[in-house]
């Protein structure tokens, strides 16, 4: 499976890319929403893992943009926050909203489930 | 100590500073969880690495070493934090402390950055050639001078820098806030809710310097 990981806290993204590597994904990360689209324009994901609150482009904005590039890539959303707002937006808008800090295992599992047919 | 300020005082803690005090602690949850993200997948890939070393793989040293040094940034960021919400926590005491603007506005400047940064804007805190000493009620304050940077967010280009600058004058103190791009003569009606009230409990006033895109807080208050 290969993943887009867009977090703006790189040493977050960086440590987790990291350790998805190392079960076997091909990972690919970005801090900046501009970095994530280049990195889709160049290569095909299976799915993407994105942080919510980001500088200038929020994940539920930057879902939007990878979609007009990849339209059948997959999406798991991922936050600091814990409101039910947030909560009711990212259900909504991904196969999965996780609450920092993730359990990796609970993550894996939900990568798999995201990009099942 | 009591005062006639009080009840007013009270009325406006109840309304525009508790939002207030609940908009800090969320955006302190948030910064938080963020650094409880970073130290749990470094620990997670220790675990990952000794798991590994465990089947015969060799560990790299300094994988280790960097592992081992985020653990430090991390808790001493989330001290950094913490002692802010502390400070701030605590100011919510005091209806009649002392205040040193410089001081006070820095905090406040620190609250904000998190959300600052998520519109890509920078927050700059000029010291005063001298100090800005006085007292009043330092919570009521924060709250106002946050309420201006709400408001300099939304008129302020991403990219941008404001600049607070706290400066003695004649008549007591200001503050000023640059760089708002959009400031104009609407500006007042756009002030955030909670704004009037909060200066009246302040006794101070703002206005506007439309030609250096200046909000400026006056505040007639007795300087130490």
């Amino acid at each position: 499976m290969r993943v887009l990981l867009v977090d703006d806290e790189k040493e977050f993204v960086t440590t987790l890319a990291e350790r998805l590597t190392l079960r076997g994904f091909k990972v690919d990360f970005a801090t900046l929403a501009h970095d994530a689209l280049a990195l889709a324009e160049k290569n095909i994901y299976d799915l993407a893992v994105l942080d919510m609150k980001m500088p200038g482009t929020s994940g539920l904005e930057l879902k939007g943009l990878l979609q007009k590039i990849q339209k059948d890539l997959k999406f798991i959303f991922l936050t600091g926050h814990g409101s039910e707002a947030d909560y009711a937006a990212g259900s909504s808008e991904s196969a999965c909203y996780l609450v920092k800090p993730i359990n990796i295992d609970i993550l894996i599992a939900q990568m798999h489930e995201a990009v099942k047919p | 100590m009591r005062n006639d300020a009080m009840p007013v005082q009270y009325d406006v803690i109840g309304g525009a500073g508790l939002r207030f005090f609940g908009k800090v602690s969320a955006s302190i949850t948030h910064e938080l969880k963020n650094v409880l993200a970073i130290i749990n997948e470094n620990a997670g890939l220790l675990e990952d690495l000794s798991y590994a070393a465990q089947r015969g793989s060799a560990i790299d040293p300094d994988r280790l070493n960097r592992a081992c040094l985020q653990f430090t940034k991390q808790i001493n960021r989330a001290d950094g934090i913490m002692k802010n919400m502390s400070h701030f926590a605590h100011s919510v005491d005091a209806f009649d402390g002392q205040i040193n603007l410089y001081e006070l506005t820095a905090l406040v400047a620190n609250l904000a950055g998190r959300l600052a940064a998520m519109r890509k804007l920078t927050l700059e805190v000029t010291p005063p050639s001298t100090p800005v000493v006085f007292s009043g009620n330092p919570f009521l304050l924060q709250n106002f001078i946050w309420l201006c940077l709400e408001f300099a967010f939304t008129a302020t280009a991403a990219g941008g820098t404001l600049l607070l600058s706290p400066a003695k004058d004649d008549g007591g103190a200001t503050l000023r806030i640059g760089g708002i791009d959009g400031l104009d003569d609407t500006f007042v009606s756009q002030l955030p809710a909670g704004s009037e009230d909060l200066l009246v409990a302040l006794g101070a006033t703002v206005s506007a310097d439309y030609h250096t895109k200046e909000l400026i807080l006056h505040l007639a208050w007795r300087l130490s």
